[in-house]
């Protein structure tokens, strides 16, 4: 039983001290068992207060340790590493969450709010009193990582990673590389396109003998954990061998296929076979057939030898320390009859119309072979949604609009652009394309929040309406050749990868960091970090640094051989068991075994420390380390008495 | 059982995914009753009904397990094995003579902050309601 | 680390603002050998003396603390203060030479316990620089009370050398002979992190900065709001009353050609509202209204904070402010362009805050041969999207609002960039040596 204990219980600068007298919470358990010092703090983070309490523990030989302040996720971390410095083992430290579960939810009941903390430091008192040192484990680490999406996000991270020596699996679902990216062409700021960029990452990718790359590979299960996981990956086969080389004999059996699908390079606003290639944007160069369009009809195969219906897909299992995901997003797509999509025949979307403006030839643009002129843009489509789930801002699409409409003059000079927005936002140096579109003749409208903007379409014309803020609500019309609608940033559909990794997501559905400033890269999941859109909208500078930053933490989990990991792990009283199967059966890790002397034992390294496998047991038998009955039998006799 | 106010609840929340909610709840200053208090465990599927018994038995008028559901990032059958330890539990409270509604479970994700406090508000009109039965 | 004079390092970081104390974590987490040098006399930048933080609210002491920390005891990283660089020069075989002086700060660092004594007993009162001016410091002052390092400087340039401090310090480290020391250092590769400066309003006369006390920037707002606040309440400089009327003035001194900055500084939106959120905590009677151009909520979960901000009850009016003039009571009448009604209109307000922008910070070029910048005075990113933290310099990196303007979380995304392309170049540079 530890006697020596100190807490230490902080204000937070008000956070918790406006709403829970601190001092009374000092006082109720200054008197407690086993404290020997009880203090107060402004910031119990602060390098100062730190610095106090090794000198607290060191000149008075603490032998436990309590902070109550924020929630653990921020700052337990912290605080263990302070005990650590001042020579006492870390799980001789309980940490109190006084703010988020009690300051904050009960600002409302200052009494009850004090009265809580107060219970709750008792109780992490109780804890501390029954800890015992612990040593943390080590464990051999897998010097490989898995990217999962060969984005600009997941292909920069891999090159990074790669550069340091590490082993990287590249796996892209899609038969070529290259996101949104390669279907993007002109990008802001640079004159550097999409393609390019891809071009330049591809060509580093297959030159580097560190990088493995499958395409057309998906993630299909997912076991172990930080230091050393096994992905199960299925390939799905191209049906046209790599030794393909006769590019005419193969565009003849191209032609042959009498399969016509939308194409989803160019959004569907063009079609392709059913054997194709990705052109302008093909990495790996060499075409590939789509079964699920595929009839099988075998025209293709009579024209060249070198493909094969008869492929079959393989399965790869990868050993790796770290997983990267960059998934990427997907553009929003509008529902039917939203602004007049899939109604009126020319209302397409900000992707479909960059599509469009890539492929045509210069000079004059057409849409359904009639010329356009008259560009109406309609921004935040799917975003900042007033009845919709998507609330969040897209970020990327206010800048991206106004680029490709300043480049789509370079190309077609004929076209004028009418911009339906709800407020520009085109931040940092960004604006400066903006004010450029303004002095270049764009014309700018903006809605109220609760009156967008109208599509219509009567005696062939379509036409755009808008009660205009800059007007003072003034009904304004255009008439145009095209409507194009800003889509913004969604995450992937059918992403079976957070249900693979099991990462959390957060309230507009994208991956979640444990915290935006602390630890923006990480996921709940030890060992597995998020890079790119996937994490939320970000524009391509965005991605590649949250790429790197994520490939530089990976690097921290795998760069060396070994790992500590964490000793909270399930023990056996080996005279209580009376070997009954129940606990094997319960562990999903596979980390309990019958040993020599017919009783369970628990593989440590193996072990995650869930304790799925403590209330099978008949005859309890088994305790999770820092989570033992009489441990929690103490926290929970403290919380009952309340005074 | 105490007859004071708000019914008290114990609430068995996990590190990696109920706590985040029960933490969110603050963080979006969403109320509750100040006799809610947390004891987080590393996963749902790991409380023993030795813990939920002893809670009960001293002074807390009700147990409210917030469980990973699908969510939790030790596997699938958590969900499952969360059930059979409440339906387990259950069992023995009624050979304690204990009202079986003193325990309930739900599934709260990591940004479910707005239905635990739900969940909440509803098992302790409950628990009220036993009371003022009794 | 203390310094004590060693030479060679694998990285120099430049600024240790948050920027800075990122890439030389993400550094020295990573075994680099870490020289971190500020030239103020504290680490944490501009962010360590904000109130709380967008979107999440977390107090930003909270967040800045454990990392400077962190740094502070990294094995890793050694680490100057109040130390200005000189010059940075370029050798062959891919490794720079700095030349670095460290001020004197009269105060032996490694005695100083912090007591504040010295504080007490010096005479001198001046504005305090890290409260922007609200309140005033001595001459013998510890800069604030989470600094790091946590020890007393003199300011010379107000010292009347009395010598009170000295006679009043227990550990006698005050020291009137120190003199500033130069030193040449080695590093392999460098990152700037040197941080942006703000505009500043007295730039546009019709705003009353300087004229009206009532007339704040936002900064100073931050240190009104945040919890190691001047006067432990939020109250207007002019006379010390509790404001009940509150103006918000964005994009001043952004957007605008006028004052030679056409670009947008990307974090005064959020900041406004942020501190129009804590505003209606700290005094639930006032009205807080925001004078806006375009409301920028961009970021992860900006947009949703800005409908939340609306929800508490923040008045947002689309319109330009055209001038701010004082009353005799120290009141404000703010002229504006209301957009709805096309016409100009007045407005009494009883405190002003200016939401002042982002400016480049242009020192580095000063410090490097070959350091280009671009329009805006940002630094240049030689290669934007294939490595945006690369400057015009082979193996010099950028690390946040060195390149332009950034919030907190895209600043310390750019930290772990810079930090990614530094390791790999001293990785592949030490190969080719």
């Amino acid at each position: 039983m530890k006697q020596r204990i100190g807490v230490y219980i902080c204000h937070c600068g008000g956070n918790i001290s406006d709403y829970v007298d601190v001092e009374k919470v000092r006082e109720a358990v200054a008197q407690n068992d086993g404290v020997l010092i009880a203090k107060t703090t402004m910031f119990a983070c602060a390098d100062s207060n730190q610095k106090g309490m090794v000198q607290d523990i060191k000149e008075n030989q603490l032998d436990g340790v309590v902070v109550a302040s924020c929630s653990p996720k921020l700052h337990e971390i912290t605080f263990k590493a302070v005990v650590e410095r001042a020579g006492l083992n870390k799980y001789n430290y309980v940490h109190a969450n006084i703010r988020e579960q009690v300051s904050w939810p009960h600002s409302d009941n200052k009494a009850g709010a004090t009265q809580k903390a107060i219970q709750i430091v008792k109780a992490a008192i109780a804890k501390v009193r029954l800890s015992e040192a612990i040593e943390p484990l080590e464990v051999d680490t897998t010097q490989a990582v898995l990217v999962i999406g060969a984005g600009v996000a997941g292909m920069k991270a891999a090159i990074s990673l790669s550069k340091m020596g590490t082993k990287v699996y590249l796996i892209e679902r899609e038969p070529f590389i290259g996101g949104r990216i390669a279907q993007w062409d002109v990008l802001c700021l640079t004159n550097e396109t999409g393609k390019e960029l891809v071009s330049r990452l591809y060509t580093e990718i297959v030159s580097n003998k560190n990088i493995a790359l499958y395409t057309g590979a998906q993630l299909v299960d997912c076991k172990g954990s930080i230091g050393n996981f096994t992905a199960k990956v299925k390939l799905s086969p191209r049906y046209v061998k790599e030794t393909c080389i006769d590019k005419e004999i193969l565009k003849k059996a191209i032609n042959a296929c009498p399969v016509e699908v939308p194409d989803e390079f160019n959004f569907g606003i063009t079609k392709r076979r059913a054997i194709y290639h990705n052109f302008p944007a093909e990495y790996p160069q060499t075409a590939v057939i789509d079964m699920n369009s595929c009839t099988r009809c075998g025209k293709c195969t009579e024209i060249c030898d070198k493909i094969d219906l008869n492929m079959k897909e393989e399965f790869l299992e990868l050993k790796v320390g770290s997983i990267l995901v960059a998934t990427g997003f997907d553009p929003y797509t509008p529902n039917e009859g939203e602004f007049g999509y899939n109604v009126i025949d020319n209302v397409i979307t900000l992707s479909q119309f960059k599509r469009l403006l890539a492929f045509s030839e210069p000079g004059k643009l057409q849409w359904h072979d009639k010329p356009v002129k008259n560009v109406a843009y309609i921004y935040c489509v799917g975003s900042r949604q007033v009845d919709g789930n998507n609330k969040y801002c897209s970020r990327y699409c206010c800048t991206a609009t106004i680029n490709t409409a300043l480049k789509s003059n370079d190309k077609f000079p004929e076209l004028n652009h009418f911009h339906f927005t709800r407020g520009i936002r085109t931040y940092g140096k960004q604006e400066q394309l903006y004010h450029n579109a303004s002095k270049s003749g764009h014309v700018f409208f903006q809605s109220y929040e609760d009156d967008p903007c109208r599509v219509e379409h009567k005696n062939n014309k379509t036409t755009v309406k808008i009660n205009d803020i800059l007007t003072n609500r003034k009904e304004l019309e255009v008439e145009a050749d095209i409507v194009v609608l800003v889509t913004g940033m969604v995450p992937r559909s059918n992403n079976n990868i957070s249900d693979i990794l099991k990462l959390p997501r957060g309230r507009d559905n994208f991956f979640n960091e444990i915290h935006m400033k602390l630890r923006p890269v990480e996921t709940v999941i030890d060992g597995i970090t998020i890079a790119g859109a996937c994490q939320g909208p970000k524009n391509v500078v965005e991605s590649i640094n949250s790429a790197l930053s994520a490939a530089i933490k990976t690097y921290s989990f795998v760069g060396k051989d070994k790992l500590m990991v964490k000793p909270e792990v399930a023990e056996v009283t080996p005279d209580l068991c009376k070997w009954c199967d129940e606990c094997t059966k319960a562990c999903p890790f596979d980390a309990i075994f019958k040993n020599e002397q017919g009783v369970a034992q628990v593989n440590e390294t193996v072990c995650k420390g869930c304790g799925m496998c403590l209330p099978v047991c008949p005859t309890n038998a088994i305790q999770l380390k820092t989570f033992s009955d009489i441990e929690i039998a103490s926290m929970i006799d403290v919380l009952a008495n309340e005074l | 059982m105490s007859t004071s106010e708000n019914p008290r609840i114990l609430v068995f929340s996990t590190v990696k995914i109920s706590d985040p909610a029960i933490d969110m709840a603050g963080l979006l200053k969403l109320h509750y009753s100040s006799k809610v208090y947390t004891i987080s465990v590393p996963c749902s599927s790991a409380v023993k009904p030795r813990w939920i018994l002893r809670a009960l038995e001293k002074d807390f008028d009700g147990v409210f397990i917030a469980a990973d559901g699908t969510d939790c990032p030790y596997g699938e059958s958590c969900t499952e094995k969360t059930g059979e330890i409440v339906k387990k539990t259950h069992q023995l409270m009624k050979e304690r003579n204990i009202d079986p509604i003193r325990l309930k479970m739900a599934a709260i994700c990591s940004v479910c902050s707005e239905p635990f406090i739900k969940q909440i508000n509803n098992f302790s009109n409950t628990l009220l309601n036993l009371k003022t039965k009794e | 680390m203390p310094f004590a004079g060693k030479k060679l390092y694998d990285a120099l970081v430049v600024g240790g603002g948050i920027a800075g104390i990122e890439s030389a974590l993400n550094l020295a987490n990573n075994n680099l050998k870490v020289l971190l040098v500020e030239k103020d006399l504290t680490l944490g930048g501009k962010m360590i003396m904000l109130s709380k933080v967008f979107p999440t609210l977390d107090c930003s002491a909270c967040i800045t603390t454990p990392k400077i920390s962190e740094v502070a005891r990294h094995p890793n990283i050694t680490i100057l203060t109040n130390t200005n660089i000189l010059q940075i020069e370029k050798q062959d075989k891919n490794y720079f030479k700095a030349r670095i002086k460290e001020k004197a700060r009269y105060v032996n660092i490694s005695d100083c316990t912090g007591c504040q004594l010295c504080e007490e007993a010096c005479p001198v009162v001046v504005p305090d620089q890290y409260q922007y001016d609200l309140v005033g410091r001595k001459a013998a002052y510890i800069p604030f009370n989470i600094a790091s390092p946590r020890v007393a400087s003199i300011d010379m340039d107000n010292c009347v050398l009395c010598g009170a401090c000295e006679k009043a310090c227990p550990t006698g480290c005050i020291d009137f002979t120190q003199e500033d020391k130069e030193y040449e250092i080695i590093a392999k590769t460098v990152i700037m992190a040197t941080g942006f400066n703000l505009f500043d309003p007295l730039k546009i006369p019709r705003f009353s900065y300087g004229n009206s006390k009532n007339v704040i920037t936002a900064l100073q707002m931050e240190r009104l709001l945040a919890p190691t606040r001047p006067y432990n309440h939020v109250l207007r400089p002019g006379d010390g009353q509790v404001p009940c009327n509150i103006a918000y003035v964005l994009c001043a001194g952004s957007r605008d050609l006028s004052v030679g900055n056409p670009i947008c500084s990307q974090i005064c939106c959020m900041y406004s509202i942020k501190q129009a959120q804590l505003l209606m905590g700290a005094l639930p009677m006032a009205d807080v209204t925001i004078y806006y151009i375009n409301i920028r909520s961009f970021g992860k979960g900006f947009e949703e904070f800005y409908e939340q901000a609306k929800g508490m009850g923040v008045n947002f009016v689309k319109g330009k402010v055209g001038k701010i003039t004082e009353t005799d009571n120290g009141n404000l009448i703010l002229w504006y362009e209301d957009i709805n009604q096309g016409k100009v209109i007045e407005k009494k307000h009883d405190l002003v805050v200016l939401s002042v922008g982002v400016l480049a910070n242009d020192e580095p070029k000063k410090l490097i041969q070959g350091w280009e910048k671009d329009e805006y005075s940002f630094a240049h990113q030689k290669d934007l999207f294939y490595t945006p933290s690369l400057s015009s310099i082979e193996g010099v990196f950028l690390a946040g609002t060195t390149s332009g303007p950034m919030d907190i979380p895209d600043s310390i995304l750019s930290a772990g960039s810079a930090a990614m392309e530094a390791i790999r170049y001293v990785k592949q540079t030490s190969i080719d040596l």
